[in-house]
Formats: structure tokens, sequence, C-alpha cells
């Protein structure tokens, strides 16, 4: 051990982690033309692959002959499914990425939207937005998003203002103010319930979560807010690796404290309006998911940054087919199966590993 | 020549001030403790000078160049800081830990280079940590992880190294080898090393210089002699010390006796007739519990004499290895005169010291209470062909009282003052 050198054992751990991701990808192309097989019609993998084929003729100009039930199929795939599958994948990636960047700069494990109150921020400007009904008028979900935005900073800069002891943020009170600040957000909602009068049904079952709307214009917002929170973050990967010491830590060696929180607070906020707007409330995919790529991977942000991302995506994938298949033809609310389906795990795993992060390494 | 100076800072914590007016300069190669009791700033200091701190008044230069217009990073590649306690949330591996000390030069979106962990590697070699490379911090011990949080700050590259209680877990061995690198590293790089002590020994033997706190204020700073002084230290620390120069490593070596407030005064006076140590735990316990003490006659260089030179003691002090003389026995039975009691300990008798005994006879014939130890028995320690025996039994036939330990003695000297006290 001791002669070997060590950017030798270094590399050699670190040539592991391409194909992580390219695994964690692999799987996840499998569970997505899984999920698009299943539901109310069964459509065989076989015909799928027909119907993405046929459509890339089509948009290379060549014209074919097209059977009924086919274009049935395809409408299926390319108008319901697609659009969900993509969704979902997108909010869990966002959500599990939120969640890495709020466990990191809070040092708490058990940060995630929820507890520092960005989701419950984010879940009151979307109301506002789907009660004022400007959800479905001025630039369409795209103002659900916004708003959601809007009342997330707000809500995290009203916590991050709460807790701050002069320049500084200590951990604690920021937790506790979180929990503070959700409460009352949540109690607004709440209030916002009773006045909703015939927008109630919509306004419960969006804040329940779930992608039984799903279309291409929610996918298309998502992407961008996503494409660029994360590319933000993950340039910031090494401030949120060494973060994880104490921030006076962290401070000596060269990090600007203050300001890589507060880049962290705006981002994470950022992915978590996106998620929440066209979304929802879902839970559990921020506290899970990167609780579990720590364990089985490596809490070194470089790989559990992007690890989460596409983790985040599968699960959240497969909770949202779980949810449209289990009762038919009733679709569950996604948040119920991610509850259901994630803390048991994350049980089994903590008692199984008590602590210790090492699976792989 | 690199220069830290630090310009009359004055720092708060919210509206306490936590340091005043504190100013000093160290150059380069040059190793200072910091030293003092807790909550006089120490570690305060510290982290004012590594720029994390903002003081309201003064300010810290380093080679001319403000720290506080440094950029953060900037600042991490020429001051390096080893904290007291060092922890993660989630569990790193010490190469990953090692590496965070690379921080200030990798740039936004870059790796690290071959470079930096070629000076990791080093770092890790140094603190004798590479076979560490592998394991969790978290699941090290205090002291493995004290050398892996060195090991980061050296791949620093710093120029100042900042270090705060730097052996507070280290196990003897690695207190010493962790010293040696930093003073080695100190002489040899050229590094301005700035630690926290608690330690008096440990700062005496490495350091080149010592800032003594107290209350946020730079109470003594020099060098070692200077500063580590019996009156410093009472008066800093409330605790009596005997300082000595160590005949082995031949810097000072200090060792508390008790601290001021153990005990009221007794009002009762005793001299103690000893020597060749055989005094020098009784004259402890005697001050300890508020007794006005004297002895003599006492060669210089005796064990008995250096004890009650470092607690104050008046001592009537005879030449190194002679015989007492008249004029010292005079001497002797003066301050006698002014006693309650005299204490004659169980130490040897030759031709040169049986004066000594003549001085307690003495005070027997002035009607003072003379109490003997005598045990070993005075015959196992008669040098003198019989001739201490004789005088000593001589004691006994006049009224002296014979014990047979310290204890007793003490015993006696309470129910003489209690006697006083019923008066």
């Amino acid at each position: 051990m001791l002669d070997k050198r060590l950017i030798d054992i270094y590399k050699k751990r670190r040539a592991k982690w391409p194909f992580i991701i390219l695994s964690l990808i692999i799987i996840h192309f499998f569970i997505i033309i899984i999920s698009l097989t299943i539901g109310s019609t069964y459509i065989p993998l076989i015909q799928i692959l027909e119907i993405f084929f046929k459509r890339i003729q089509i948009i290379s100009g060549i014209s074919m002959q097209v059977l009924d039930t086919e274009k049935i199929n395809e409408m299926i795939i390319f108008q319901v499914r697609l659009p969900r599958v993509l969704l979902a994948s997108f909010v869990g990636g966002s959500l599990a990425v939120a969640g890495v960047v709020f466990q990191g700069i809070f040092k708490n494990p058990m940060a995630d939207p929820y507890v520092i109150g960005v989701s419950s921020g984010a879940a009151l400007g979307a109301s506002f937005a789907i009660i004022l009904g400007i959800g479905y008028t001025i630039f369409g979900s795209l103002t659900i998003t916004i708003s959601s935005f809007i009342t997330a900073t707000i809500s995290l800069l009203i916590v991050y203002n709460i807790s701050r002891v002069g320049s500084r943020t200590p951990i604690t009170t920021l937790l506790l103010s979180g929990i503070a600040v959700g409460i009352f957000l949540s109690a607004i909602v709440s209030f916002l319930h009773i006045i909703a009068g015939e927008k109630l049904h919509a306004l419960v079952f969006w804040l329940m979560g779930g992608f039984s709307y799903a279309e291409w214009r929610d996918v298309q917002i998502i992407i961008p807010f996503l494409c660029f929170g994360f590319v933000i973050i993950y340039i910031f990967s090494r401030d949120l690796n060494i973060l994880q010491l104490s921030e006076e830590e962290a401070a000596y060696l060269g990090v600007d404290v203050e300001k890589a929180k507060r880049n962290f607070i705006i981002f994470g906020s950022l992915l978590t309006a996106a998620a929440v707007s066209v979304s929802g409330l879902v839970g559990f995919v921020g506290l899970i998911i990167p609780h579990i790529m720590r364990i089985l991977i490596s809490p070194n942000h470089y790989i559990l940054l992007p690890s989460s991302l596409i983790a985040g995506a599968s699960f959240l994938v497969i909770c949202d087919t779980i949810a449209r298949i289990i009762l038919p033809p009733i679709e569950l609310p996604v948040g119920i199966i991610t509850a259901f389906s994630g803390v048991p795990f994350f049980i089994y795993l903590l008692r199984k590993t008590r602590g210790k992060y090492k699976f792989f390494e | 020549m690199v220069r830290l100076l630090i310009k009359g800072i004055e720092c708060y914590y919210g509206s306490i001030k936590a340091l005043e007016n504190v100013s000093f300069s160290i150059s380069d190669k040059e190793f200072v403790g910091i030293i003092g009791p807790n909550g006089s700033g120490k570690t305060t200091l510290l982290r004012t000078i590594a720029g994390v701190l903002k003081p309201k008044i003064g300010t810290v230069l380093l080679d001319d160049w403000d720290i506080y217009n440094l950029k953060r990073f900037e600042v991490a590649q020429k001051i390096a800081v080893v904290p007291q306690i060092s922890s993660t949330t989630f569990n790193f591996t010490v190469s990953e830990v090692v590496l965070m000390g690379r921080n200030p030069y990798i740039k936004r979106l870059e790796k690290e280079s071959e470079r930096d962990f070629d000076i990791a590697e080093k770092a890790m070699r140094l603190t004798n940590t590479l076979h560490l490379a592998e394991r969790f911090i978290n699941e090290l011990s205090g002291g493995e992880r004290q050398r892996v949080i060195i090991a980061r700050a050296l791949a620093q590259e710093p120029i100042v190294m900042l270090l705060d209680e730097p052996t507070l877990h280290l196990d003897i061995s690695y207190q010493i080898e962790i010293m040696e690198l930093l003073r080695k590293l100190c002489k040899d790089n050229g590094f301005i090393i700035l630690s926290v002590f608690h330690d008096f020994n440990l700062a005496a033997r490495y350091c080149d210089s010592i800032i003594l706190l107290d209350k946020g204020k730079i109470f003594s700073i020099g060098s070692v002699d200077k500063v580590l002084t019996h009156e410093n230290i009472k008066k800093v620390f409330n605790v009596d010390v005997v300082i000595k120069k160590h005949p082995i490593t031949n810097s000072l070596y200090i060792i508390p006796i008790t601290t001021l407030k153990a005990n009221e005064p007794k009002g009762i006076k005793v001299h103690v007739i000893c020597g060749g140590g055989s005094g020098a735990p009784l004259m402890k316990s005697l001050i300890e519990m508020g007794y006005s003490v004297t002895t003599g006659v006492l060669n210089l260089l005796d064990t008995d004499h250096e004890v009650a030179q470092s607690l104050n003691i008046p001592t009537v002090s005879a030449a190194p290895f002679s015989a007492v003389t008249r004029d010292e026995y005079e001497a002797n039975i003066k301050m006698i005169e002014k006693v309650d009691a005299v204490i004659l300990t169980a130490t040897p008798f030759g031709q040169g010291n049986l004066m000594n005994i003549l001085a307690a006879d003495e005070a027997l014939r002035r009607g003072l209470s003379v109490i003997v130890i005598n045990e070993p028995p005075i015959e196992n320690r008669d040098f003198t062909n019989g001739e201490a025996t004789k005088l000593i039994l001589k004691l006994k036939e006049k009224g002296a009282i014979f014990v047979k330990s310290d204890n007793e003695v003490l015993q006696i000297l309470k129910e003489l003052s209690m006697k006083r006290l019923a008066k």
C-alpha cells in the first residue's frame, strides 16, 4: 500500500465513475421503454420501436402507409405516454439534484426541498396562479413555473434572513425557520383551498402531485430550467464537497462560503420550483435518492450529482408507472407511490449499512 | 523575506470585545506559540489572521498584502489553518480530504492535475498518512484524523500555518513527531508558524517566541524565557509554577505547584530544617495549607533549596557542598526566633549540617515546639559516628515531639493552630 501512488489509487476509483453513469443511463433507458409499453392498452415493444422508426422516416420525408390501429397507438405514445415519462424523468432528476444541494449546504441528511420550506413556497405560487386562472391564460403553464420560482425564492430568502446571525447562517436556525415558514405557507395554501371554489379539484389534484395531464408543453418548460440549474450546480460541485466540512474550514480552504451558499440556494430553489410547477408536490425523491446514491456510490459530489440526477429520473418514472397501472382505471397521485416505495427501501438501506457509506468503494 | 504583520486589531463577537489592540509581527522561519487561559482570545486571534473574522479596527498584512482585501482562495493559497475539531457530515476518504487542500489552486471546471496529486501525496508522506489514503475520515482515530488535517494544510502550500492546539488528540510519540515536523517545515521551507498551545512545556520546547494572551490583550510577548516566567504565569493563570531548564533538552519546563486561592492563611509560622529532598513534599503541603514557612540552613543546589526557591520560601542558604558556617547558623536562629514551630525532617546528617540539629536544640531552649520526623530512624542516616544520633536523642529528652511521617506533622500543626484560635 505504501509504495502505491496516490494518483493511481484515485484514478482507479474514478475510472469506475463513467461506467456507473453509463449503466444508470442504460437502466433508465430500459425503464422508459418498459414504461411506454405498459398502460390501459398494452403496446408491444416491437410496435413501439416501429413507431419510433416510422416517425424518424416521416421526419426525414419518406412517406409510408400507416394502419389505423397503429395511428391510435402512435397517438398514445407520442401524445400521452412519452411526454408523461419524460416529464417524470425531468421532475425526478430535478428534485433529486435539489435534494443533494440542500442536504449538502445544510449538512443535514434530513434537508430536502420540503424541510426548508421551498416546496411549500413553490406550491403557494403555483396555487395562486391556478386559482387566479392565469395558469391557463397569459403564458400558459410557464406562468405557474415563474410564479412558483418567485414564491419559492422569496420563501427561501425569508427563511435565510430569519436564520441569519450576523453574516452567517447557522444550520440549526436555518432548518427551524424553514420548518416554521413551511408550515405558515402550507396554512396559506390550505386557506386557498377554501376559497378556491370550482378550481378546488384542480388545485388539490395538482398539489397531490402527478403526471396525469402531462403535456409536451410541460416538458418544454422544465428542460431549460433543469439543464441550466444542473450545469451551474455541477460547476460548483467541488465547493459542495468542501462545504461538507464545517463552514469555517471551508473558508480556510478558499471557499467563499456565503456566496457559494447563496448560489446553491438560488439554483436549488429554481430546480424545485420548476419541478413543483409542472407536477405539484411529489415528495421523497429529494430525500431518498441522494441518500441511496451516497450509500451505493460515493458522497463525492462529482459523481453524486449526475448519478442522483439519473437515478431520481428512473425512480420517478417507475413510481409514476406503478401509479397509473396499480388500480385501473383509477390513477393514483404519484406522491403516494413515492412515499410507499421509497421509505421502506430507505429504512432497509439505513439499517443494513448502519450509516457506513460503502458498497462499491 | 516574508513578514506577517498584525496591526492593532480589535475584534468583537456582537458587543463583546474579544481582542483589544493586538499588534505583533512574525518573520519567516519563526515558530510562535500562543498561550493564555480559556477565553483569552487565542482562537479568535487565529480566526482573525486566517481572515474569516474581520477586525473592527486594525488589519493583518502578509508581505504588504492586506488579507482582508484578498479573495478567499488567494488567502487560502497563503494561509492554512489546522482547526481544533474537524469533521464531515458525509464520509469522505482520506485522500479526498487531503486533496481538498488543493482547492485554492484548482479553477472551476478543472479537475485535480498530476501536480496536485504529487503535492497531496508528499503532504501525506510527511505526516505518515499515506497508508490511510482509502480509509474513511470518520472512521479514523483522533490522532490519525489530526495528521490528515495537517496533511491537508500542507497540501495548500501555505506561507503561514495557523494551528489550534495541533497535538490535542495525539499520542506522545505523535506529539513529538508532529512538532518536529512543523519545526522542520518552519526552518527548512521558511514557513511562518503560529500555534495555540495548552501545554506550556511543548510550547517552551518548540517555539522561538511566545505570545501570552490575557482577556483579549497581549500580556507579554517575546522569547520563551522572557514570557514564561513565574510572575507572568501567576498573574495570568493564577497558578504557582516551578520553571526549570531541562538538563537534556535545554528548554524550559514548567510544573504547576498549586493554585493561589488554595487555603486561607493559618497564621502559624513554621520553620523547616531539612536537606537532600527530605523536606520538599512537606514544604509544598505547608504552603498549600496556608502556613507561613521558612527554611534553613540549606546548601545551594540542594533539592530542598531549589524547591524552597520555587515556592518562594525565605531560606538561609549556604554555599554548595560546604559545611554550615557560624554566620549562617546565627542567621538561621534569627529566622527561628520568629516562628511558632520548628520541624526537623529525616535528612541524613554529616559533619556539614550538624549545626542544624543544634539550631533545633536552641529552638527548644527558647520554648518553641519542635517536631522531629524520625523515619527512617536517625541511626540509619547518621554519617557522624554517632554524634548526630546523640544530639537527636537529646532533643527527645528536652521535649521535642517525635513522629514518623509528614502527615503526623500536619496533624500536630493543625491542633496547634486550633489551640491558637481558641485563645
